[in-house]
């Protein structure tokens, strides 16, 4: 059985990695790059880096922040999101050194390229992004741009009954950067039954992570700002979880 | 390069180095996590430290609980005082040497050791590779300071390993009190991440070796950070006390100045009389080279921190950034000399480290200044102030001189001379 996974998640905002608070509040952290290089030296298992900016300023993907990421070296595979629109630009991610992306708003707005990409890259590149909130009337999707919730678009049940997309990020964002807040129900909205899922927002204890994992849809733990506090956050993570379910922790030999 | 924009609050930019974020109403990060010093239960905030430091304490003080790191300046005495007094741990100071010290830097720390009782490491790197290393660093990346900056932060940690000492007491995060990098609730922690990405400008002691200069592995590993398994096997951990006690540099240096005889000193670049007292350089070259390559000064750090505590309004504090920002160094024959190299030779380098974002040359006139201060141009006149700068300084005590009496040379062994101030 494959294992489960903790991916780190670096937000970039203006090219500067950000601490985000439920998707409005915004704290400075440091250079991407150097973020990578640190989660990637404690064997976290899938890195997510997330450009929030790019979409709204219709500036199409950072390939210069996935230049440097990728010229780092990192042994962890990379995740990039952030202003991908295209097919082209899915290509061009991959080719610049990412190994998946991340779609958000093109999910919604153009699922038909979403299916370009995929037939290009392979479905198990491509994962989608669904920040979801509770409103009066139920579970409904964020659109950051608009910063108003929106019901969920027909067009993309096909994408994840035609496995289109491998996996959906599942982000809670009213409780996104607020310790131990996440929603569980939102991993049984019905729309994503079946789906491979990666929950991320207000994700930190460990109890909190191992009943997100014991889930049988749920293939991963997303986690952000509180990965930043404390030295060797990912193995102190890994340390208290149960064995075998997820990739022991590890620390890296670099000079002995 | 993004469009500059100012706090309302304070006079930070948002390309502050550290980076730095403006919300919807035009207020900057570091002012935002600012506001948590009147909002947080600190009563509530000291008990959780004390309960945090508990398993620590050693039984029948035989041995250390703690590593505080030190100099003769900045925080070291309200640290020590803290831990010691209040915390009631048994810490193990430890010092790296500069080579810039201050006379006065020196007979501080000399007192802090007597008035405590505490036992003191320094590490003391041998004064040729250190001025190797300063010569490297300054052509690379143009920074005199990263030998400095490098060693007080690998020092403890090594002397944490060593000693099997797993607890380090910092004083604040300056990511936190500068730009609001982290809330205090997020009780931050030492990390080898920030240390890289902030306190050494991305660049650690391998990132030093290249094809293109002369500095090899025996140069830089006195400055390598320990091993991440060694770091475990010790259970390290590295507290800021900021994020538990409600942090006021100015307000503790004079608590500190009253109960142990603390000592400050004017400074020529800014009007701040406590921090860095113990250099020669850090106010001087290193504070010239921050103007040169980001457009500011250390007297803007000052002057926010001040706006923050309400303690200066924002047109008091412009007017001290243009009191002081473009004073001259007065210490740079000394650090020539040091060095080894001409006064020339430097200002070429010094030059070279000028920003084109912030510094245009003219035919006649030279280089000509286009920094922060330049673009915030309606400040001066946002109030009629009624206390001028005079006052102001009174309010900013200089027991000293940085020379103490003494030369102004460095102190580069630090023997102690605490004749003077011991009682």
């Amino acid at each position: 059985m494959l294992k489960k996974r903790i991916v780190g998640v670096i937000t970039v905002k203006k090219g500067w990695a950000v601490q985000s608070i439920g998707y409005q509040r915004y704290l400075p952290l440091g250079r991407p790059e150097t973020i990578a290089e640190n989660l990637d030296r404690w064997g976290v298992d899938e890195i997510l880096i997330q450009s929030i900016d790019r979409s709204t300023a219709n500036q199409g993907p950072d390939y210069d922040l996935i230049y440097r990421l990728a010229s780092r070296g990192l042994n962890t595979p990379l995740v990039y999101g952030g202003g991908i629109k295209t097919r082209e630009h899915a290509t061009a991610v991959i080719s610049k050194g990412a190994d998946r992306i991340l779609v958000d708003a093109s999910f919604y707005d153009h699922p038909e390229e979403i299916r370009r990409m995929a037939s290009v890259l392979g479905a198990q590149a491509v994962i989608a992004s669904v920040p979801l909130l509770f409103t009066n009337s139920g579970i409904a999707l964020w659109d950051y741009r608009t910063q108003r919730s929106r019901g969920w678009p027909s067009a993309c049940a096909g994408l994840l009954t035609d496995s289109i997309v491998s996996e959906i990020l599942v982000i809670d964002k009213s409780h996104e950067g607020t310790p131990a807040s996440f929603d569980i129900s939102f991993l049984e909205t019905p729309f994503l039954r079946g789906s491979s899922l990666i929950a991320f927002g207000g994700i930190n204890k460990p109890c909190q992570i191992k009943d997100i994992l014991d889930m049988p849809d749920v293939t991963a733990v997303a986690i952000g700002n509180f990965l930043n506090y404390r030295e060797h956050a990912v193995q102190e993570l890994k340390h208290s979880l149960p064995k075998g379910s997820i990739r022991e922790p590890y620390y890296e030999l670099l000079h002995s | 390069m993004t469009e500059l924009r100012f706090c309302k609050r304070c006079l930070y930019g948002s390309d502050h180095p550290l980076g730095l974020v403006l919300d919807d109403e035009g207020i900057c990060s570091g002012c935002r996590i600012h506001e948590e010093k009147d909002q947080l239960d600190w009563q509530e905030r000291w008990n959780k430290l004390r309960k945090l430091v508990q398993p620590y304490k050693s039984v029948g003080n035989a041995q250390y609980d703690c590593i505080i790191p030190v100099t003769g300046g900045q925080d070291s005495y309200f640290i020590v005082h803290t831990v010691k007094n209040l915390l009631g741990l048994k810490p193990l100071l430890v010092a790296y040497n500069k080579h810039f010290n201050t006379p006065l830097g020196i007979a501080n720390l000399a007192n802090l050791r007597i008035r405590f009782n505490c036992d003191i490491a320094i590490k003391n790197v041998g004064l040729r590779t250190v001025k190797k290393l300063t010569r490297s660093t300054l052509s690379q990346f143009s920074s005199i300071y990263w030998p400095i900056l490098a060693g007080h932060t690998v020092f403890p940690v090594e002397a944490a390993i060593r000693y099997k000492i797993p607890l380090i007491f910092w004083g604040a995060h300056q990511g936190l009190e500068q730009v609001g990098m982290f809330s205090h609730e997020h009780e931050v922690e030492m990390t080898r991440r920030y240390r890289k990405d902030h306190d050494l400008f991305g660049l650690e002691a391998d990132d030093l070796l290249s094809i293109f200069d002369t500095l090899t592995e025996s140069d830089i590993w006195q400055y390598r950070y320990p091993e991440d398994w060694q770091i475990k096997e010790v259970g390290l951990r590295g507290i800021y006390i900021g994020n538990y006690v409600r942090w006021d540099p100015k307000a503790q240096h004079e608590e500190m100045a009253r109960l142990y005889n603390y000592k400050g000193a004017h400074l020529n670049r800014t009007f701040d009389t406590y921090d860095y007292v113990d250099c020669f350089n850090y106010m001087d070259c290193h504070d010239i080279l921050k103007l040169f390559k980001h457009g500011y000064s250390k007297v803007t750090d000052h002057a926010c921190r001040e706006i923050r505590h309400r303690r200066l309004t924002r047109t008091q504090a412009e007017a001290l950034v243009r009191a002081y920002e473009k004073r001259k160094a007065r210490y740079i024959p000394q650090f020539c000399e040091w060095l080894g190299i001409p006064e020339e030779s430097l200002r070429f380098l010094l030059d070279r480290a000028r920003n084109q974002h912030y510094w245009y040359k003219q035919e006649r006139e030279g280089w000509v200044f286009q920094g922060w201060s330049t673009k915030r141009v309606n400040i001066l006149s946002e109030s009629q102030e009624t206390r001028g700068l005079t006052d102001i300084h009174a309010e900013f005590v200089a027991h000293s001189t940085l020379e103490h009496d003494h030369d102004p040379k460095y102190i580069v062994i630090g023997k102690g001379y605490s004749e003077k101030i011991s009682s």
